[in-house]
């Protein structure tokens, strides 16, 4: 094993080149995997944190995000007679997009009802809107494009004010825009029109009765929080997941080829010395080991400075842009680790035919 | 000089292959993001590039159709008619909705079309009608193929029941794909008295920016666009959206690219320390060697940069054929930018080489070092 360490370390440029190379392909699975996390986390933002447990939308609808939802007229009070149903707030959601500094922004526009809520849920500066031609935006949306409170914006030919910035209602995508539900209405024509209905349970009554009860009403889909989060994030997941995989897929190959090359110049290089071990009598599996040797250990340092550099750009990625979300878990740290072996494995099959051809007499003859 | 390179580089073939590889690898990442981003772009301007509408008149504010919302009371369609150089309006209703059917649930944008609709309709046929009437939806075919559906089957879109009578081509993209049903169906389940965009066609001869310019004069609370640049409006919102997440993606594929280039040139250049030591004794200049591993690395990412875009193109015919609904498309600009980055990784992966050289000391090589 001194030997596959002294081989891998004779030459530190390399050594560094080859580390880099793979710490930066482990990054980027890391980097990949934890802005899906991250991203799952903020689209399901607004369902973790508004009131309710339970979701009345149009039939056919089963995603918050994606489709626009609205329910048949007078059915707030269908909802609200079934038994078992406590509270049922009422919002009309709508996504919308925003031209500010001529540059596109899509916003999921919420009309709720200050008094019943399905508002933000954390106001960092300002109040919630009183009259129709307040709004609440989301912080960092705001602070990108220089609008505080009290500024004004026109929207889809209308002019509100911001009265207050929300906190964790962003995403790289989509930010939250808070109204009344009643400026909505006008904003869309839509006079007393309800996308969702936000529905708690009574106490001491089961979640999944009060679903099926409220199943039986017409021209509705009802289903709980839960499984709306999990619908939206199938629905993201299908748009993102195929060029993410691509992605990673690639990245796992760069980290094979930039080992195998580092390994495969060393055993070159050493040609001469594996033949004299072979003519002094050492089995092609010894020197498979000391290959794979150098291979596992290029591979984990990269690995390991690859989570490193992941952390680091991640931070460095959240600061310059912070609509980004981008989370790491232990999982991912093992899969990062995994990956690093797997290229290990994969990389040390380019030397070991190498070696395998390698006549012991042929380092006399040189 | 380009002969030494050229077989310094063709001497060993695995190293090549791995070099080669690396880099086509790195700027794969490049080329098929960008391929992506430009194919959701030209999908999702399909609509409005081929409705035959010259202008396109919307809420005030509202210059998008995708993740937008318009809403016109339907009295404008009468005063963009009478605004001088129009020649026909077609009014169209949109949502963003549902297509179930059984358990299948697909993601699709709600066009309303009216019975009379010159402009708006489904622009290539798979088979069956192309207008609706009540009770009919004209649904996309892959997504029909997805979900078992045949013509005369029931589909349910905006809680209501459609049969279908037409299979459309080219109205699916990554996220949804485009249902057409009769104006008269989506106001009943919507309400009437409200039009979502109305698509306007000009008289000939007349200029169409004109035009534009006078039906936002003329019509209070509207937004009108000639159809190019609604369309670039469009295309702008993946492209505003996707910038960031682009920049990224190029950022980490370009630090890639650089170091497995510049392992490849290093270790390249290394095996061959003695015989550069050789050249410098028998007077070669540095200048002169600089060149031979510059060349070198210019080759092997030229043949990354060839092989790299072999493979997106190769991605780009596999991915339709496995029933995906998305396109990679590979824009000029991209093939620039890709270009630029290739030779700055070339420079970069050259320098360690060069400074290796550079401190080469010919006698050395006598020694057998």
């Amino acid at each position: 094993m001194s030997l596959a360490r002294r081989n891998l370390f004779q030459d530190k440029t390399r050594l560094a080149l080859s580390i880099g190379g793979v710490a930066l392909a482990v990054m980027l699975i890391l980097i990949m995997t934890g802005f899906l996390a991250g991203m799952n986390r903020q689209i399901t933002s607004y369902l973790d944190h508004s009131d309710g447990s339970i979701i009345v939308a149009q039939k056919g609808i089963s995603n918050l995000l994606g489709a626009t939802s609205l329910l048949p007229p007078r059915v707030e009070s269908d909802v609200e007679a079934v038994r078992g149903v406590s509270d049922a707030i009422p919002i009309l959601s709508q996504f919308i997009i925003l031209d500010l500094h001529g540059k596109k922004q899509p916003v999921y526009l919420i009309g709720y009802d200050t008094a019943q809520g399905g508002g933000p849920w954390k106001i960092a500066q300002g109040r919630a809107p009183q009259t129709d031609e307040e709004i609440i935006l989301d912080r960092i949306l705001a602070e990108r494009h220089d609008l505080a409170i009290n500024d004004e914006i026109e929207i889809m030919g209308s002019n509100f004010t911001i009265v207050g910035l929300s906190d964790d209602t962003t995403s790289w995508m989509t930010s939250y825009l808070f109204m009344r539900r009643s400026a909505v209405e006008s904003l869309l024509r839509a006079e007393g029109a309800v996308s969702f209905l936000l529905v708690e349970p009574a106490q001491g009554q089961e979640r999944s009765d009060v679903v099926n009860r409220l199943n039986e009403l017409d021209g509705v889909n009802v289903l709980t929080k839960d499984e709306m989060k999990a619908n939206d994030i199938k629905l993201f997941a299908r748009v993102f997941s195929a060029p993410l995989r691509l992605m990673i897929a690639i990245a796992f190959l760069v980290g094979i080829m930039v080992v195998g090359l580092v390994i495969y110049t060393a055993t070159i290089e050493r040609q001469r010395e594996y033949g004299v071990l072979k003519a002094i009598g050492a089995s092609n599996r010894v020197l498979y080991r000391v290959v794979a040797a150098q291979a596992l250990f290029a591979s984990l340092a990269g690995s390991a400075v690859g989570i490193l550099f992941a952390y680091g750009a991640a931070d460095l990625i959240m600061f310059l842009r912070p609509q980004f979300l981008i989370v790491f878990d232990y999982v991912d740290m093992a899969w990062a680790l995994a990956a690093g072996l797997g290229m290990a494995l994969a990389a040390a099959l380019f030397p070991a035919r190498v070696i395998a051809r390698l006549a012991p007499a042929e380092v006399f003859r040189k | 000089m380009i002969r030494l390179a050229f077989r310094n580089l063709f001497q060993n073939k695995a190293r090549l292959v791995i070099s080669v590889g690396g880099v086509s690898l790195a700027l794969l990442l490049i080329l098929a993001l960008d391929a992506i981003f430009t194919g959701v772009e030209r999908q999702n301007t399909a609509y409005i590039d081929n409705s035959g509408a010259d202008i396109f008149v919307a809420q005030k504010d509202v210059r998008n159709m995708h993740m937008a919302f318009s809403s016109l009371p339907i009295s404008v369609v009468d005063d963009v008619k009478a605004v001088d150089g129009v020649e026909e309006v077609t009014p169209i209703l949109y949502l963003s909705n549902m297509i179930v059917v059984g358990e299948e649930r697909t993601l699709a944008y709600v066009i309303g079309l009216p019975e009379d609709a010159s402009m708006g309709a489904p622009w290539k046929m798979d088979s069956g009608k192309a207008i609706p009437e009540s009770g009919e939806a004209i649904i996309d075919r892959r997504v029909a193929q997805k979900a078992g559906v045949e013509i005369g089957d029931t589909v349910e879109i905006l809680a209501r029941e459609f049969t279908v009578m037409g299979f459309s081509d080219e109205t699916t993209n990554i996220v949804n794909s485009i249902a057409f049903i009769s104006a008269s169906d989506f106001g009943e389940q919507r309400g009437a008295g409200v039009v979502s965009y109305l698509l306007v066609r000009t008289q000939p001869n007349v200029e169409v920016e004109a035009v534009a310019s006078r039906i936002e004069d003329e019509v209070d609370g509207v937004t009108a666009l000639p159809r190019e640049s609604f369309s670039s409006q469009e295309a702008r919102v993946v492209k505003d959206m996707s910038t960031d997440v682009i920049a990224i993606m190029n950022s980490i594929g370009f630090l890639i690219g650089s170091a497995v280039m510049a392992l490849t040139v290093y270790t390249a250049v290394l095996s061959r320390r003695r015989e550069f030591g050789v050249l410098k004794a028998l007077g070669a200049r540095n200048g002169h060697l600089y060149r031979v591993v510059l060349a070198q690395a210019l080759m092997s990412v030229l043949l990354g940069f060839v092989v790299g875009l072999a493979f997106t193109l190769l991605i780009a015919a596999i991915v339709p054929r496995l029933g995906l609904s998305m396109t990679l498309e590979v824009s000029r600009a991209s093939l620039v930018k890709v270009g630029i980055v290739s030779l700055v990784i070339t420079a970069l992966s050259a320098v360690l080489p060069i400074r290796q050289i550079a401190g080469l000391d010919p006698a050395l090589v006598f020694r057998g070092k």
